[in-house]
């Protein structure tokens, strides 16, 4: 007889905040937003809040009314699909879909070669795409490195998205110089949907913005913010507040700090165009206060993350939350701990983008093979998200009852089928002893490294079409010319 | 009289604002000398903060609340202060380069080298490098602290220093740089006095750059 009164849980279930606290956290978060309000360095955006409810004073000061920031924050669509270059891969980001990728701009990388840290380069963050490109548990891609070797700083953007396109074909985040960049980035992916209407349907990537905390918005993030609201871009507009220095050290206060921002990005992106996809961010760490470090393997990230990402399937909105970086300078014990941490709690809390896979330094050095090892990481958190399934072929009875006291499951069908659902790990090691001698004692470092090289060798990302390709080119030369001196 | 000197090295490890200020004002009313109060009271006692902070024994919060202190009794012993002296605890002027917005790690050098006495008068971020070569025109402080955390915004510390040069006032500053992207060759390259990739390094720079 089929069972009354169940209850499944299907996958483990975490959360950090209960229904309260986020209803006191948004409440609070209002009350920022009416009283204390937040600055805009730029005419239209004052404009348009000047012609609305809100009211600006001492220049630039935006104050909103709570109706106005619930009528707004309604208007966002609950989900976002993005589809990568060729359409074969696509991510999509509604309520617990988790998605995993790298982050973006990283100043230096560690040379493969030498082992020093250098500079940045074109090649770097097109092998970075070739890496992800390739690894099965990432799922999205931000260039990871910073383009330096470019003839102008102020278009570096729209270099650093042709590297992208060339060595990857997943869903990327893009960050931009400013307006203008973020537009030609846009007409770039636009070219591979043909028009700008087919590519609204079917978007390539999600524009990264900050605001400046505590509650400033300068020129370059409000121009890049209307212009997507204008094109209906998806957007995230993500705080990186560091507690105790722009933000409250409470982390409650910091959460309600960074949301009162996310609600003033989407009342301005309301007036000026509602319904533009807003995704909600935030890294929301701490100051470290003996180094003056802002923390990216702080346990306080992936807490604060968490319950940002609380708020956020409260509020209907998806997430762009963190994890799988370091502060660590090398690809050392440190890193895989403070990796492992964050991409767990960022895994459970159900966020929609985790990033800055890969970081390591604080957010200043990138290496390749810090990829390789968070995709092993991915691969282990994601097993545990599968949860413990109780229907009667996996509560096993039958078998055993069948093998009975004393028998064994290695020689029985059901061990032939269930045992490929575990995670078979590619890089750990679970030899015995003399096996691992045997074999050359290599660490996991070594196996990392092997690895890397041996994607680095083999594989190749989907080429772009020629001629597409000399229209990418053409975007990112008019641009050079644009800002040539 | 080296009871109260002691205290006002006691205040500044507690971080006691108030007790700090009215110990020095006490002092100067005794008629001590400013230069004794300096080097065996506040001086004295920040010294101690600073072997606790590198002990680990002390938090940036809590330095800063004795950097705070420290400042508010300068205030009072500046005037007094003669020439050579004040010299001795400079100036600095901090100003984060044009089209860089980053400012926590300008703002955290700053306070620390004015717990170690400098009197720094910060621009802010965002700063045009002709209005950082009037800052120092107007302000002739010793030291000039550039901060930048883009790679896109660093070439503006080259440019900040050549337009020193050309204002024919580059000797007469000492440029200190810093932010993430920065390194000692970057400074090297650009001519800058000293790199500092924390600020407690910046503030050990600048008692060298001004003693040099
Ligand atoms: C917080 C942060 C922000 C905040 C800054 C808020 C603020 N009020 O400062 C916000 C969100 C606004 C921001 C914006 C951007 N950021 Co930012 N940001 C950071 C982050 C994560 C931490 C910086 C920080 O506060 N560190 C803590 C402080 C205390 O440390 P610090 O600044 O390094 O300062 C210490 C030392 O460097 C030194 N020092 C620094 N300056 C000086 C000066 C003197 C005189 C002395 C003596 C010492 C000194 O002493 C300080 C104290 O110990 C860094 C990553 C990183 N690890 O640096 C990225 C980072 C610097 N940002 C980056 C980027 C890309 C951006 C954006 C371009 C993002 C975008 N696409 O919109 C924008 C640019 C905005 C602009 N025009 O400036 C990149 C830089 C890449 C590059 N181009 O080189 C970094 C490296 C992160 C990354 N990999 O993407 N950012």
């Amino acid at each position: 007889m089929p069972k009354i009164n169940q209850t499944i849980q299907e996958t483990p279930y975490f959360r950090v905040l209960s229904e309260d606290q986020i209803e006191r956290i948004y409440s609070a978060a209002l009350d920022v937003i009416q009283r204390t309000g937040a600055r805009f360095y730029h005419e239209e955006a004052l404009e348009l809040f000047r012609n609305s409810e809100a009211v600006v004073t001492d220049e630039n000061l935006v104050r909103v009314p709570l109706s106005l920031v619930e009528k707004a924050i309604k208007t966002h669509p609950r989900k976002i699909n993005l589809t990568g270059r060729s359409g074969k891969h696509g991510i999509k980001l509604d309520r617990d879909t988790v998605n995993f990728g790298t982050g973006s701009d990283l100043p230096f990388t560690y040379d493969r070669q030498t082992g020093e840290r250098r500079r940045t380069t074109y090649q770097d963050v097109y092998d970075a795409g070739r890496i992800l490109d390739y690894l099965p548990n990432l799922d999205f891609f931000m260039s990871h490195g910073i383009v330096q070797d470019c003839p102008n700083t102020q278009t570096y953007d729209r270099h650093q998205c042709l590297a992208m396109l060339e060595g990857c074909t997943k869903p990327m985040v893009l960050t931009s110089v400013d307006g203008e960049g973020l537009q030609d980035l846009w007409r770039m992916c636009s070219l591979f949907r043909g028009n700008e209407k087919e590519y609204r349907l079917n978007p390539m990537f999600i524009t990264y913005i900050e605001p400046i905390s505590p509650l400033m918005n300068d020129r370059s993030a409000v121009e890049k913010l209307l212009f997507s609201a204008e094109k209906g871009i998806p957007c995230m507009y993500t705080p990186c507040p560091s507690s105790g220095a722009t933000a409250p050290a409470s982390l409650a206060g910091m959460i309600v700090q960074s949301l009162a921002e996310t609600l003033m990005a989407s009342v301005l992106t309301y007036l000026k165009n509602p319904g533009m996809p807003l995704v909600m961010g935030g890294v929301t760490t701490v100051l470290d206060m003996l180094t003056t470090t802002y923390s990216y393997g702080s346990p306080e990230l992936s807490l604060a993350s968490a319950a940002n990402t609380d708020v956020s399937k409260w509020l209907g909105l998806p997430m762009f939350s963190t994890g799988g970086c370091t502060d660590s300078k090398t690809l050392d014990e440190q890193a895989a701990i403070e990796s492992a941490t964050s991409l767990y709690y960022a895994f459970l809390s159900g966020a929609n983008l985790v990033h800055d896979v890969g970081y390591m330094d604080s957010g200043v050095n990138a290496s390749l093979e810090s990829l390789v090892m968070n995709n092993e990481i991915i691969g282990m958190v994601k097993q545990i998200g599968k949860g413990i399934n109780t229907e009667e072929e996996y509560l096993a009875l039958e078998l055993i009852d069948q093998i009975g006291p004393g028998g064994e499951f290695l020689t029985s069908e059901h061990t032939l089928v269930h045992y490929k659902e575990w995670f078979q790990p590619k890089l750990q090691d679970r030899s015995d002893y003399a096996t691992w001698v045997r074999e050359g004692q290599h660490t996991m470092a070594d196996r990392i490294q092997s690895e890397t090289d041996r994607i680095l060798k083999e594989h190749e990302p989907e080429p772009i079409d020629k001629e597409l390709h000399q229209e990418l080119k053409k975007i990112v030369q008019d641009a050079d010319e644009r800002h040539a001196k | 009289m080296t009871e109260k000197l002691g205290k006002i090295a006691d205040g500044l490890l507690s971080g006691n604002v108030e007790e700090v200020s009215n110990l020095t004002q006490e002092l100067l009313d005794d008629g001590t000398d400013p230069e004794e109060i300096l080097q065996k009271g506040l001086f004295a006692g920040m010294d101690v903060v600073s072997q606790k902070f590198k002990d680990c024994e002390m938090f940036i919060p809590e330095v800063l609340r004795s950097a705070k202190a420290m400042q508010g009794a300068m205030e009072k012993l500046r005037p007094k202060l003669s020439e050579a002296s004040s010299s001795k605890a400079g100036t600095v002027v901090t100003a984060t380069v044009q089209g860089d917005l980053h400012d926590i790690g300008k703002n955290l050098a700053g306070m620390m080298m004015e717990g170690s006495g400098f009197n720094v008068i910060d621009m802010g971020i965002d700063r045009k490098t002709e209005d950082i070569v009037n800052a120092v025109k107007e302000n002739k402080p010793q030291i000039l602290g550039l901060s930048a955390l883009l790679t896109t915004t660093m070439p503006k510390m080259g440019e900040v220093i050549n337009a020193l040069k050309e204002a024919g006032i580059r000797d007469q500053v000492k440029v200190m740089i810093g932010g993430a992207p920065v390194t000692d060759d970057f400074a090297e390259e650009i001519g800058a006095d000293a790199y500092a990739p924390n600020a407690s390094i910046g503030t050990e720079k600048a008692l060298e750059l001004i003693k040099a």
